[in-house]
């Protein structure tokens, strides 16, 4: 078996660029952007509201069509694949996770096998051990009959995940998978990102804690006002000038004793310095 | 090249295939043809929830064949059902009962029908067809080709014809929000309002006689079918519950946000102009039939889904909890203030009224942010 790392990234931009908003109201977020999600890896994608992180993963997942450029899932236009076949290599973790009232971990997490079924295929041995195999990977086997209602936001999160997991995808995007998230709920789910990149998928998602960032992606993509101004390994790119340039605050960056991971320590707004 | 033979181990490994364990609450129908597994998953509690429906519709249908100013047995109603008996009971249950029952039956069904399909796809319980105005778009056309504004098509063609226009406004009023929230509703409203005052003002300059005629579009009645409107509506409710059929299983996936949907590879936006569609046209059929009785859009679907389990839509035992409520409502009305007659459209606004009540007053639905 090859090591991810020498597979070809199976997500790629082409010179995107995407824009919100109709006729006059049309804004542009993103312009001729090019970004590759390194195989196996997981890629963190953080910058300051509005800066089109959002914006880009909704694309990658092919919920944006792009005004230019194009987004290749292995090697092909993602927005010409059919909407099933996109949902069979690639999972998303939007922020907006509404589902119906009442519903279970275990029903919600047989919603992931929709791609791989059909009106006369509703439910195969595989479906049936493909959930079970989520159901532990997000160790939520006993809380697989409890309404997603009746839980805490992390065991929450990680019942979505685990329907992203049940959807059998080489490549998983996640939307802020921790925001409104303790701390300890917030471990909880960054530590499941870790296994499922150790089972071999891509991941990519969007951060807003840039420490966490540091902490649990191999590969970090900074972006501002639609840009990518820093791409690569999170202790090897992230700078006191990099936080100035995308947060507008100083900051003395020290190294993790733990992990080695960088920092942000003696946070004070950029206007402070001169006092 | 396929083979066609095939040989006994794969028909074993079939065998065994077929009997995997379905989910709690479902019973798995699982068939290999061809060589290919096939399985559906029937939910248990649906399953129930619809078939006793049909056995309580089954029994006020002959209630509603037994009762009014002839009191039969059920044995003479179902004899005169079937041609024997008294020539006077076979004239009474065939002639005057039936008719009214299929319209009632038929009429409860489309309108719960729709409503549900809205509700799924506006994802919003108080989005039926009769709150956002779509009843009286299609009762002011009505009204118009009966009164006569030069207008000389039938009520069911006038009533999809206004349908789709109170619709195609509500949905331009509420441009960018497309079917959610309460936008849609409160634009859905206020176009229904206008449409209501349409339909007055048509009553007003017209002669006495005319709007006579017209008066039962204007409060809901099945005592004065037309049966053009009837045959339309059954030609629209037969091909429609197919589809709704068929929609089910994406109407389940139309729950979820957007995001979600299409993340699992789900055509959110198709399925939904497919849903909307046919709530609109279902609507539009039943109002030429009845008038507006929309009201059962919300009741119906509102008793399917206290009944029928929570993993699905409810879409065929909304119809079948419709068709209860309109032929109960109308046998009320019959024989509440028996020789008079209370038409059917002001008994479940009076039954209605409370559950839009209690709808917008209860505990808003815990849902996960």
């Amino acid at each position: 078996m090859n090591s991810p790392a020498d597979m070809a990234p199976p997500l790629v931009t082409r010179q995107l660029s995407l824009s919100y908003g109709r006729g006059n109201a049309r804004r542009s977020v993103i312009d001729a952007l090019d970004l590759q999600l390194p195989a196996g890896q997981v890629t963190a994608i953080v910058g300051p509201n509005g800066c089109g992180k959002s914006t880009l993963l909704a694309s990658l997942a092919r919920l944006h069509a792009p005004d230019a450029g194009a987004v290749l899932l292995d090697g092909r236009d993602i927005q010409r694949l059919p909407a099933r076949e996109v949902a069979r290599r690639l999972a998303l973790l939007p922020q907006d996770t509404q589902a119906p009232e009442g519903l279970t971990v275990a029903e919600l997490i047989r919603f992931g096998r929709q791609p791989h079924q059909g009106l006369l295929r509703q439910w195969s041995a595989e479906d049936r051990r493909v959930v079970e195999e989520a159901l532990t990977a997000a160790d939520l086997h006993a809380l697989a009959d409890r309404p997603l209602e009746a839980m805490s936001g992390g065991q929450r999160q990680r019942a979505w995940i685990a329907m992203a997991i049940a959807q059998q995808t080489p490549l998983l995007l996640l939307d802020e998978p921790t925001s409104a998230l303790d701390l300890g709920h917030q471990l909880e789910v960054f530590e499941l990102i870790r296994e499922l990149a150790a089972s071999g998928k891509t991941l990519a998602m969007v951060v807003h804690d840039l420490v966490s960032a540091c902490r649990f992606a191999d590969y970090l993509v900074a972006m501002l006002e639609g840009r990518i101004v820093a791409a690569g390994k999170p202790s090897e790119v992230v700078t006191a000038e990099l936080v100035r340039e995308l947060y507008g605050v100083e900051c003395t960056l020290i190294q993790d004793p733990a992990t080695g991971s960088p920092i942000l320590t003696n946070i004070r707004s950029a206007g402070a310095r001169a006092n | 090249m396929r083979t066609r033979t095939l040989t006994p181990p794969v028909n074993l490994m079939n065998r065994r295939h077929t009997s995997v364990p379905p989910p709690t609450g479902t019973w798995r129908l699982g068939w290999t043809l061809a060589g290919r597994d096939y399985a559906v998953l029937i939910d248990r509690r649906a399953c129930f929830a619809s078939l006793g429906l049909l056995v309580v519709l089954l029994a006020i249908s002959l209630l509603s064949l037994c009762l009014g100013s002839l009191a039969l047995s059920p044995r003479e109603a179902l004899a005169g059902l079937f041609g024997h008996g008294a020539p006077m009971n076979v004239f009474v249950v065939r002639e005057l009962r039936l008719a009214r029952l299929v319209a009632g039956v038929a009429t409860g069904a489309a309108f719960a029908l729709s409503g549900c399909l809205m509700q799924t796809l506006a994802r919003n319980r108080l989005a039926t067809p009769g709150i956002v105005g779509i009843d009286n778009g299609a009762t002011a056309f009505a009204v118009a080709s009966v009164v006569g504004v030069g207008v000389s098509l039938s009520p069911p063609p006038m009533a999809l014809a206004g349908a789709a226009t109170a619709t195609a406004i509500t949905f331009a009023l509420a441009s960018d929000v497309g079917t959610r929230g309460y936008r849609f509703i409160v634009a859905g409203i206020g176009v229904g309002a206008v449409f209501g005052a349409l339909t007055q003002l048509l009553m007003s300059r017209v002669a006495i006689d005319a709007a006579n005629s017209a008066y039962p579009w204007t409060v809901g009645s099945l005592n004065a079918r037309d049966d053009v409107a009837l045959t339309w509506l059954l030609c629209g409710l037969a091909p429609g519950i197919v589809v709704a059929c068929y929609l089910a299983r994406a109407m389940r996936i139309l729950r979820f946000s957007d995001a979600v949907a299409q993340g699992l590879g789900h055509r959110v936006r198709a399925c939904r102009y497919v849903a909307l569609a046919l709530s609109v046209a279902l609507a539009a059929l039943a109002v030429a039939v009845a008038g507006p009785v929309g009201l059962v859009g919300l009741i119906g679907p509102e008793i399917a889904r206290q009944l029928s389990s929570h993993r699905g839509v409810p879409l065929i035992a909304s119809a079948l909890a419709g068709a209860v409520v309109m032929v109960a409502a109308d046998l009320v009305g019959r024989l509440l203030l028996a020789p008079i007659e209370v038409p059917v459209g002001i008994v479940t606004a009076i039954v209605g009224a409370p559950f839009l009540l209690w709808i917008l007053l209860r505990p808003a639905p815990r849902f996960q942010s």
